[in-house]
């Protein structure tokens, strides 16, 4: 039988710092056999040790591009994310994983895609923007649309960077209060909508960010007139277990860590959150 | 089940057959507590199983599913000496007289720990354990398995019941597994008579109708709550009564809720999951400050729509309550099965 609850053994092959909080951390895993089965998509988790500390779920925040690690952004915000971003090149920590249902893929070939991030939300959204990059011709138009509260809050400049520089791809970034250095669009990313040329009627939206941007950019989305399943997002609970035993990510009678984390709006509106 | 067989053995024939299952396993029997209390502990001897008890003070639930369970040891040796071991515990084990309900609390168990994925820890102990039922022929006080399909007697689910008869135990077997227990002894047992059987039907239909005060209105309380027609008002009146003590989880034996914590001195580490309630403040508490139950009557709501929702009910194939009338005795706020399913039927409190 197998030991759902069993990490396997990865190194830090590398680490960046993202923001004055925020890292990124590229991992591989200590047993080579380990990585063939380890088939993730976009929207998935995994569950991260620091060994003493505890474990915590973190996205998926690469994509499949056929190299044998995988990346997670961290935000240093309690006791296993502070233990992370202590440790160094070279350390090593436990993974469970991929868990978790991912985002539509094959399903929403075709359409347009809207992504739209707010702070620490781009990270789950940057390995899916990276896939539907790099199937391109599959999907009719595809904007980026990312919010954070300052310029120093902002993840993944160089992606930023690169999009932006792409023609295929519109790519529009805006912080809640500018700096002295900022040029860019000042405003909630809501502000972002009525620049960028999105038609609701063929568009897909995936929104990720702290919950009051997910409820205020869906409730927008829905004004302009998109429908309530063409809009995705991945829930952010404290999954204990990640595998359906626990019971501390339960909204109704939903599992965000094995029916989700990723839901349409639809989905959403219609389980009894007690919460 | 009724085609299996049955026997009997006498009072002293019974202590030799303990004796036999304490020589090759861990017997785990109603013991002598604190004052009056009796609860489910290893014995050690025949002498010390509690046959006449009522009830026992907790569940089985510890012994395959331990309040701190350990999940994996580690050592380190250097930066690159980690070593993670998983920790199973087989031990092979009987639990011995137990009350239905807590066989049927078993059972649930049996569910949430191999539903859509299975659960090692808990089934490595499951596997090795042996089941024998004590049929209920005076309730408890606090009893009301009646209402919820869990006792006084069983059908099914047990390795052996065994039934107090005038001077003898009626013995029922239920599987495989009992059947080689009784054959391993069967030189103390005899075959059950037409008659002890008859009086075994006799006890059942009398211990029905021996229930206390407390019934569970499980039929309207699983309407409403499956149709979120439960008055707001009510899961707050509810969450007022409620101390967050978590005992309510702690004693039920369907309870599963825990979380998962690491210690580590000295190089050597261990991760246990430790039980949790959904009770607590603090259960859904994000690392960012975000608490998505952050009000009492979210944390009410979730705890009765776990254990009184067909959205749960079904693939668990039962609600999540025996009727073992433990949360009756320990709740202070008296936010107990009885009286949640009686607020939630007249929509009061």
């Amino acid at each position: 039988m197998e030991n759902i609850y069993l990490p396997d053994l990865a190194e830090i092959t590398d680490i960046r710092q993202e923001t004055y909080d925020t890292k990124t951390f590229r991992l591989r895993f200590v047993e080579p056999a380990r990585w063939d089965a380890f088939r993730h998509r976009p929207g998935q988790f995994v569950e991260i040790s620091v060994f003493g500390v505890g474990e915590a779920p973190f996205c998926l925040a690469s994509p499949r591009n056929g190299a044998d690690t995988f990346e997670i952004t961290v935000r240093s915000t309690g006791m296993v994310t502070e233990a992370l971003h202590a440790l160094r090149a070279g350390h090593r920590v436990g993974v469970r994983g991929p868990l978790g249902n991912g985002f539509p893929f094959d399903e929403v070939k075709g359409r347009s895609i809207l992504f739209v991030g707010g702070g620490i939300g781009l990270p789950p959204l940057r390995p899916l923007i990276w896939e539907m990059l790099g199937a391109r011709a599959e999907f009719a138009g595809i904007t980026v649309l990312y919010g954070a509260r300052t310029p120093a809050d902002l993840v993944y400049k160089e992606d930023l960077e690169e999009w932006s520089g792409q023609g295929d791809v519109e790519c529009m970034v805006t912080v809640d209060v500018a700096d002295e250095s900022w040029t860019g669009n000042v405003g909630v990313v809501g502000t972002l909508f009525p620049k960028a040329a999105i038609d609701p009627s063929s568009t897909v939206a995936f929104v990720c960010g702290p919950p009051i941007m997910i409820r205020f950019v869906v409730t927008d989305l829905l004004g302009l007139g998109f429908a309530e399943e063409s809009i995705y997002t991945t829930l952010e609970r404290h999954m204990r277990c990640g595998v359906g035993k626990c019971n501390h990510c339960l909204i109704g009678d939903k599992y965000v860590c094995t029916d989700g984390p990723v839901f349409s709006y639809q989905q959403m509106k219609s389980m009894m959150d007690p919460g | 089940m009724g085609q299996l067989p049955a026997y009997v053995i006498g009072q002293p024939a019974l202590s030799t057959w303990v004796e036999t299952m304490l020589d090759r396993a861990e017997v785990v029997a109603p013991r002598a507590a604190h004052g009056e209390d009796v609860t489910y502990d290893v014995v050690h001897t025949p002498e010390q199983v509690a046959w006449g008890y009522t009830t026992s003070l907790a569940p089985l639930k510890r012994f395959l599913f331990p309040q701190v369970d350990p999940l994996l040891r580690w050592s380190r040796q250097g930066d690159e000496g980690l070593q993670l071991e998983p920790s199973y515990d087989e031990r092979e084990r009987v639990f011995l007289a137990v009350r239905p309900c807590d066989v049927a609390g078993v059972l649930f168990l049996d569910r949430v720990f191999t539903r859509d994925r299975e659960d090692i820890y808990y089934l490595s102990r499951r596997r090795r354990s042996t089941l024998i039922a004590l049929t209920c022929t005076e309730p408890g006080e606090n009893c009301f398995c009646v209402c919820a399909d869990a006792g006084p007697f069983l059908d099914a689910g047990y390795d052996l019941q065994l039934t107090r008869l005038s001077d003898e135990y009626l013995v029922e077997v239920g599987s495989d597994k009992g059947a080689a227990l009784i054959g391993e002894a069967d030189g103390l047992f005899a075959p059950a008579t037409e008659g002890a059987m008859r009086t075994r039907r006799d006890l059942e239909k009398e211990a029905e109708t021996r229930f206390g005060e407390h019934q569970a209105y499980f039929a309207a309380a699983l309407r409403k709550v499956t149709f979120d027609q439960v008055p707001d008002e009510l899961w707050d009146g509810m969450a007022e009564r409620c101390l967050e003590c978590g005992g309510c989880a702690f004693v039920c034996p369907t309870c599963t809720c825990f979380l998962v914590a690491d210690s580590e001195r000295g190089g050597e580490g261990e991760r246990a999951r430790l039980w949790d309630s959904c009770l607590y403040r603090a259960y859904a508490l994000e690392a960012s400050g975000h608490n998505p139950r952050a009000e009492g009557k979210h944390r009410v709501k979730a705890r009765f729509f776990h254990k009184l929702s067909y959205q749960f009910a079904k693939p668990l194939e039962a609600h999540g309550c025996v009727g073992c009338g433990r949360c009756v005795t320990t709740c202070m706020g008296s936010n107990d099965m009885p009286a949640v399913t009686a607020r939630i039927r007249r929509g009061a409190m």
